[in-house]
Order: C-alpha cells, then sequence, then structure tokens
C-alpha cells in the first residue's frame, strides 16, 4: 500500500520537475535571438526594420514569402559567393549595373548604356539611387567591388568570374595592381568597363553574378574580415535588405531605398535553412512553407501539384583520356559505351525518372545567336534508347584494335562520391553496361571533397561521375570543359578542332558565325564520345497558390522571388 | 583531496593538448581540399592557400594554431567565408545544449522514475509496460523516434509544430526522441539495482527493525540503488550530446550538430578542429566533474594509490 503512495509521490514529483525546472522557464520565446538588439543601434539599418521585425509571424496584410534551402549561404558577401544559394540571395539583396531576370536584361543601378563597335567597352550612366543606408550609389562603388573581387588578397573562390575584364587575369594572378583592373569611373555617374575579349553575353553574366555587385569601401574598411558576417555588418542596394541571420533563418524585408521600389511586391521573404528535405516538405504541408524544392525520392508523391524547372545542371560520366588504362584512349570503346547505355531505363532507374535523359553537351536552353541554342541547333547524337546492335559493332573494332579476344576482361571503373543518389548512378550504369557490353565493370566510392579536390583535377580516375551547371547562359560556359587549355577539362581532351573551334569563337563578333563555330566544336565532341552524357536535373517543388511572379532560370539564379506577389 | 584534483586537471588539459595534436594532423591527411569547388582555377585556388595560411610548412601552422587556441581564437571558417568558427559556435551551442539538457533532464527523471516504479511493482502489468517502454526505447534508434513522432503529432494530428525551435511546444518532440534511449537504459539500471539492492542484509535488517516499507524504499532501497545510474552519467552526457546531430537535422533545429558533420564533408579544417577541441573540452570537463564528484563521494577513489593502508 506505501509502495503504491510512492508511486503517486513521484509521479507527481515528476511532473512537477517537468514543469517547474528551471530549464524550461522562459523558454516561451526561442533562445537568444543572436544579434536582434544589434539591429537597432546599427547606423546602416532604419527604423522600418526594427519595426518589420516586431513583427516575425507572418500573417495579416503582411506579404512574407517564406522558403526553405537544404543548405544555407556560405556568405553573404558578394563578392564572395560560391553556390547557387549564396548568388541568389545577393541577387535579391544588391543591384548590379544590369539585373538578369530569368534570361531578360533588365537596367539596374545603370539607366541606360552604350557598347562599343568592337564590343570591347561598354559604358554604362547610372540612375540616382540610393544604398538602404540613405547614401548615393556612386560609380566608385562598381569599380570598387569589381577591383575587391579580383585582388588576391580577397581570395574569392569565384574570382575567375571577372576575367572578362581587361587585365583580370593578371591581378587575380597578382602580376597587375587592382587598381590597373578595365574598369573606370570618370565621374560619379559613370562606369566605363574595358573587356579583354569581345563576349556577346557579358551583359547577361552581370546581370546574374552577384560577383559584380557593387561594394562600399567604407563598410569594408569598417568591419575588415567580418564583412557581411551577419545582417548589420553590410549595406544593401538591392530589391530587399537582410535584417537578421540567425536560428537557422534569413530574413529579408522590402528595402525603402531600392530606386524600383514601386515594383517589388513583397514586404519581405524568410529563408529557412532545412538540411533535412522531408523535414521542409512537411512543414510546407503544415501550412509553415510557402515554397519547398522536393527531394527526388519524394517526387512521385506529388505528381498532381508539383511544378518543376530546369535548374541547368547537367550530369556527365567524364572519360579520363590520359588514363593508364588504354582502351578509354579507344573512340571505339568510348562509342560502344555511348551507343550501349539505354538512357531512357537508366533514367528511370537511377533518378525514377525525375531527371531527363541527355545525350548533348550543351543544354538547349541556353541562349543562341537570336533564340535559345536548342531552338537553332541540333546535334546527331548517340540515341535515347541506345542502338545495342552498334554498340556490340564499336565493341568489336575496338577489342581487335586494342588485342582483347573476350569482353569481360576490359576492365574499367568507375569513380562516384559517396552520396546515395551517386552510388545509384554508378550502380545502374554498372549494371546496364554489363548487360549490353560484356564487360567488367567495378565502382571507386570517394568523397564529394576528393572529386574536385584531387581525383578530377589530378586525373586520378577512369570513368568519373560529376556534373556541370552554367555560369552564364551560352554554349561555351559548357564546351569549355573540353578545351585542351582549360582548367576544367578534367577529361584530359585534346582536340585541336575543338580548340581551334572555340578560340576562333571567342574573336568571332558575328552572333551567327560565332554560334556556328560552337555548334561545330560540340558535334566534334560527341562524334568523339570524349563524355558520356547523362541527365539534365529537374527540380521539383511546391507553391503556395497564393503567390505568383516568381521567376525560375538555369544559370547562376534558380529561383528569383524579386518580382514575387502575393494574394491576400 | 586537492592532489587528487590537481592530478585530474592535469590529466585533464594533456588530454586536450593530445587531442589538438592529433586532430591538426589528422584532418590534413583526409583525402579531398577544403576548396572544392567544381570551378575552382590554380590561380584561385592559390590565392585561398595562402589567404588562410596553408603555404606556410604544417609546423609553423601548427605553432601558430596552438597560440590563437591560448586566445581562444578558433580561426575563421573556410566554407563559411567571412565567419569565425567562434562565432557559429556561439550562434548555434544555445541550442544543442538547451535542447541537451532538456532530454538529460527528461531522460534522467522519467527513467529514475519507471525503474522505481517498474521495480516496486516486479512482475505485475504497471513493471510489464513499463519494461516494454524501456526495450522500445533501447532498440529504436533515434532518427526512427524523431520521424515517428514528427509525422503522428506534427503532420497526422496537428498537435505540436512539426519542425523549428521557437518555443516550448517546439521543444517537445525533439526531447522526447533525443530523450528516449537514454529514459530507457536509466529505467533499465535503476529497475535491475532496485532488485539487487532488495535482497541486501542491511534491508533485511530494516525490515526486521520494523520499519515502514515506505521508509526503506525512500531512505535505504534507492539511495544505494542510484550509484550505478550516476556511474553511466558521464557516457550519457556524451551520447545525449552527439545524438542531437540526427534530432536537429530532423526538427531543423539551428544547433551545432550540421556545421560538425558539414564540416567533415566538405573539409574544412578550421571548423573540424574548432567544434571538435570545443566538444573535446566540453567531455574532458564532464569526467573531471564526474572523477572529483566521485572523489568526494568515495573516499576509496581519491586514495586509491595507497590501498593497502589503515584508513
Amino acid at each position: 500500500m506505501k509502495n503504491k503512495i510512492l508511486c503517486v509521490i513521484l509521479t507527481a514529483a515528476l511532473a512537477a520537475t517537468l514543469f517547474g525546472c528551471g530549464v524550461y522557464e522562459g523558454s516561451d520565446t526561442a533562445p537568444e535571438p543572436i544579434g536582434a538588439e544589434a539591429i537597432g543601434e546599427e547606423p546602416g539599418v532604419s527604423g522600418a526594420v526594427s519595426e518589420s521585425l516586431a513583427s516575425e509571424t507572418p500573417n495579416g496584410g503582411e506579404k512574407i514569402f517564406r522558403y526553405s534551402e537544404l543548405q544555407e549561404p556560405t556568405t553573404l558577401d558578394p563578392n564572395k559567393a560560391k553556390c547557387i544559394l549564396d548568388n541568389e540571395v545577393a541577387h535579391m539583396t544588391q543591384e548590379c549595373l544590369v539585373r538578369n531576370t530569368a534570361g531578360k536584361i533588365e537596367p539596374g543601378i545603370a539607366e541606360s548604356w552604350e557598347i562599343s563597335d568592337d564590343g570591347l567597352v561598354y559604358t554604362f550612366h547610372l540612375r540616382d539611387a540610393k544604398w538602404s543606408d540613405g547614401e548615393s550609389i556612386k560609380a566608385e562603388d562598381f569599380v570598387y567591388g569589381l577591383q575587391r573581387l579580383m585582388d588576391p588578397a580577397t581570395a574569392s573562390e569565384y574570382a575567375f568570374i571577372g576575367e572578362y575584364v581587361k587585365n583580370g587575369a593578371a591581378v587575380e594572378s597578382g602580376e597587375k595592381a587592382p587598381e590597373e583592373l578595365g574598369i573606370k569611373a570618370p565621374d560619379d555617374k559613370t562606369v566605363e568597363i574595358t573587356l579583354d575579349v569581345a563576349t556577346p553575353y557579358f551583359l547577361s553574366l552581370m546581370g546574374s553574378s552577384a560577383q559584380y555587385s557593387p561594394i562600399r569601401k567604407d563598410i569594408v574598411e569598417k568591419y575588415g574580415n567580418d564583412f557581411a558576417a551577419t545582417a548589420e555588418k553590410n549595406v544593401y542596394s538591392g530589391p530587399f535588405m537582410i535584417t537578421r541571420t540567425a536560428d537557422g533563418q534569413i530574413i529579408f524585408a522590402k528595402n525603402p531605398n531600392y530606386w524600383n521600389a514601386g515594383a517589388i511586391k513583397l514586404d519581405g521573404a524568410e529563408l529557412n535553412c532545412i538540411a533535412e528535405g522531408n523535414t521542409a516538405v512537411a512543414m510546407y504541408e503544415s501550412g509553415e512553407l510557402d515554397f519547398v524544392k522536393l527531394p527526388t525520392e519524394t517526387v512521385v508523391n506529388y505528381d498532381d501539384i508539383d511544378h518543376e524547372y530546369m535548374n541547368g545542371n547537367e550530369d556527365y560520366f567524364y572519360i579520363n583520356e590520359k588514363s593508364d588504362n588504354k582502351i578509354l584512349n579507344n573512340k571505339n570503346f568510348r562509342m560502344a559505351l555511348n551507343y550501349g547505355l539505354d538512357r531512357n531505363t537508366y533514367i528511370k532507374l537511377a533518378t525514377d525518372g525525375v531527371y531527363s535523359p541527355c545525350n548533348a553537351l550543351v543544354m538547349p536552353l541556353v541562349s543562341g545567336a537570336e533564340k535559345t541554342y536548342g531552338e537553332e541547333y541540333t546535334v546527331s547524337s548517340y540515341p535515347l534508347d541506345g542502338d545495342m546492335a552498334r554498340a556490340q559493332e564499336f565493341l568489336k573494332k575496338a577489342m581487335e584494335e586494342e588485342g582483347f579476344s573476350d569482353p569481360s576482361d576490359i576492365r574499367v571503373e568507375i569513380t562516384t562520391t559517396d552520396a546515395e543518389a551517386s552510388k545509384k548512378i554508378a550502380e545502374v550504369a554498372q549494371e546496364l553496361w554489363t548487360q549490353a557490353l560484356g564487360i567488367t565493370i567495378t565502382i571507386r566510392q570517394v568523397t564529394y571533397a576528393d572529386i574536385y579536390g584531387s581525383v578530377l583535377p589530378n586525373g586520378d580516375y577512369e570513368i568519373g561521375y560529376a556534373g556541370w551547371g552554367p555560369d552564364y547562359s551560352d554554349p561555351y560556359t559548357y564546351l569549355e570543359l573540353f578545351k585542351s587549355d582549360s582548367p576544367y577539362n578534367y577529361s584530359n581532351y585534346e582536340n585541336a578542332e575543338v580548340d581551334k573551334c572555340l578560340n576562333a569563337s571567342r574573336t568571332e563578333t558575328d552572333a551567327k558565325k560565332r554560334m556556328d563555330l560552337l555548334n561545330k566544336a560540340e558535334q566534334v565532341i560527341l562524334d568523339d564520345a570524349a563524355l558520356v552524357p547523362l541527365q539534365y536535373r529537374q527540380q521539383h517543388y511546391l507553391l503556395n497558390d497564393a503567390f505568383s511572379g516568381l521567376n525560375f532560370y538555369f544559370c547562376s539564379i534558380n529561383t528569383d522571388w524579386t518580382y514575387a506577389d502575393k494574394a491576400l | 583531496m586537492l592532489r587528487y584534483i590537481a592530478k585530474r586537471v592535469i590529466a585533464a588539459i594533456l588530454t586536450l593538448l593530445v587531442l589538438v595534436t592529433v586532430v591538426f594532423f589528422l584532418v590534413r591527411l583526409m583525402p579531398g581540399e577544403p576548396f572544392t569547388s567544381a570551378k575552382l582555377t590554380p590561380v584561385v585556388a592559390e590565392n585561398m592557400q595562402k589567404y588562410y595560411g596553408f603555404d606556410k610548412p604544417l609546423a609553423v601552422q601548427y605553432v601558430q594554431y596552438l597560440k590563437n587556441l591560448l586566445h581562444g581564437d578558433f580561426g575563421y571558417s573556410m566554407k563559411y567565408t567571412n565567419r569565425t568558427v567562434n562565432d557559429i559556435i556561439a550562434a548555434t551551442f544555445p541550442f544543442s545544449a538547451d535542447l541537451g539538457i532538456r532530454a538529460l533532464v527528461t531522460a534522467i527523471s522519467f527513467g529514475l522514475v519507471f525503474g522505481i516504479i517498474s521495480a516496486l511493482n516486479r512482475g505485475n502489468k504497471i513493471d510489464f509496460i513499463c519494461v516494454i517502454i524501456a526495450i522500445i526505447g533501447t532498440s529504436v534508434p533515434d532518427f526512427i523516434m524523431g520521424a515517428f513522432l514528427q509525422y503522428f503529432f506534427g503532420i497526422r494530428w496537428g498537435l505540436l509544430p512539426v519542425a523549428q525551435y521557437k518555443g516550448f511546444s517546439y521543444t517537445i518532440l525533439p526531447t522526447m526522441s533525443l530523450a528516449f534511449y537514454t529514459l530507457a537504459s536509466v529505467s533499465r539500471i535503476m529497475r535491475a539495482s532496485m532488485l539487487e539492492v532488495v535482497n541486501q542484509d542491511y534491508i533485511k535488517t530494516a525490515r526486521a527493525k520494523g520499519l515502514s516499507s515506505f521508509r526503506i524504499t525512500t531512505r535505504h532501497q534507492i539511495r544505494n540503488a542510484i550509484m550505478p545510474v550516476i556511474t553511466i552519467l558521464g557516457p550519457t552526457v556524451a551520447a545525449v550530446l552527439t545524438g542531437t546531430f540526427v534530432v536537429e537535422s530532423i526538427f531543423a533545429i539551428p544547433g551545432m550538430g550540421k556545421y560538425y558533420v558539414d564540416s567533415v564533408s566538405t573539409n574544412d579544417y578550421s571548423m573540424i578542429l574548432g567544434m571538435t577541441v570545443f566538444y573535446g573540452s566540453f567531455l574532458v570537463l564532464c569526467n573531471l566533474l564526474v572523477d572529483i564528484l566521485y572523489g568526494i563521494v568515495d573516499p576509496r577513489v581519491r586514495i586509491g594509490g595507497k590501498a593497502g593502508e589503515a584508513p
């Protein structure tokens, strides 16, 4: 009997522990919102910010776009942006000379510009525009921004994006001083950029590359290495400003000083960094998010209500032509690999049909001479279903040339990363190739850090699974992967004709002729079977119906909610 | 006693030094580089190496690192440019600690109660239920438990928030997921230990003296039975802290776990080192406290070296 009393007492004590314990006290508010108090005191942020901060839960008349990403931005310093997400955040918060909205070039801080006849000198005329702290945006801010990008002391991982500007490469390698870079400010309202070679896609590239953002020298000097480390340690020139970075969130508020504030409908946005894709989907389901990207394995569950866009990423098997395994240097063998892969079956098995099969090198959505490259040009390539009879023919020739009598004596190794999806891709290819060709394929897994850190650059592989995302909307961004002197030539591919076409394209000023050259280069690369193209990546997403006006793009910026609006 | 504490403190400091040294050199042996962008050109790579001082000899870098460490400076992250490791720890550790403490308090208090109730009701229905809970708790991993709780309480019934960490209601599911394993093991140990104690002579003596069973349980049985539970507290703290990695990820809690795991997969040297040293110091400190506590509670421990002498 007494023991029963004891049980009751213990249970009561337990309840008391739970609700009365010090740990739980006052915890109905989140753990200290780090940095929040600091915002009001900072000179850079106006009073409006603190007010919008107060209403953290978006409701009532506020138009707040709540979305999630698997990663969190690696930096808020536009010069140092090094991934799509970094670039997107800077695209929302900074305004370059021009703005690239899903491929359309719009005036940014420059209201007009002229391009010299030789395509080398761009003269931009700036409008009256202000930073979020009320200072005028001056031509000098653009000059400083670009000089800082190329300065080796800044150590921006994406500095190469500025190599188009005259002396860019020399400044980057420390041979010339940043002041010698081809960008000048003759007066406060004029920016003059001189390029190394005429680059038809320069405006498009500049409008989608955060690295070209204006940067305020006084702010950089004030914070030094901590510049842009948190919301208040930078000022903003774009449609939105960052008001808070803490608790796994980035909070944006409309920038009242933005020159085109009238075109901006949202009051703000909330970026939630949620590493677990399924958790983000669950939050969308329970109404806590307005936009979520679907993890590929859940796409099947949302067949009717999801949307999709091409994110520009293309996956390939690179073939190392300087590998010790001589068979890979045999064109007929590489042809056999390409014809022996039924890409439609591959896509179903390896990606549940979420991505689209691909048999080309250049993504068709990039700009051609006038329309898209895909509308203007086609390449002849391996059939998507494969062609097993032809594959056998190629294999037979290759075996004769290399002195093999039994296909199973041919051993090749696929190197892939240890991510589950990459592993599956290698396994499906292994299975399909073994069936079609009877060759022996092994799989080696390395870490992601290792793939780009040593495996690909050092040519320490035979067949390597990797992907490529475009930096600008032009076939060159893909073709460069097979230029013999390119740092991205992971296949150690060398073809004089490809090099000739690509070099000629850099000086050709006629858009149509230039595109012909690029198309020819692509055709040669495919005829050589220099790679095994696998798939175009499609991103599936869920979007709250109340939102409209989102733009999706395949270069540098995927989700662009600058002009998004919410129906109240 | 003072000598005992001093010895323990020196051992703790040496442990940390060994930890820093081993990790510092081990991370450099990992395959790959910290700068892993597909688009990194050799010129840029060289600039990055210089910026982070990797162009200097490793020994120089090591000495520099130790010097910075003396000032408590873990350096700048290589992945999260412009942010120091100290900043990131300061921003994320409060979440991990909050969750960890909640889980520990819940696990220990519930675990003890379940264990005691179970032992007192040995063989009947209540004991059976408690044992079932303990078996489920020790055999279901926390990520399954988390997903399960999230699905039912968050999505299916909409009773509690699905994820994030913005208030008390947000903390319940992650705390439960994280606490469950520890709760179960504490309750099992407590039950076993209670049952062992109940047959001891001093309990029989107490009963013979005519003490009430309430007094026997509270004054004699629980007090003696609780010792094994204190013993496992050290490893339990470690288990709960490392367990937060998974639970944080499932419930999108902005704690340290994600950064730690990420830093390893992206070869972010300064972050790996900083987080390891931080966690390491934390665990060494916990063990130090447990050691000292032991010395205070149990005199045999602190005079361990002179076991032959008469007390």
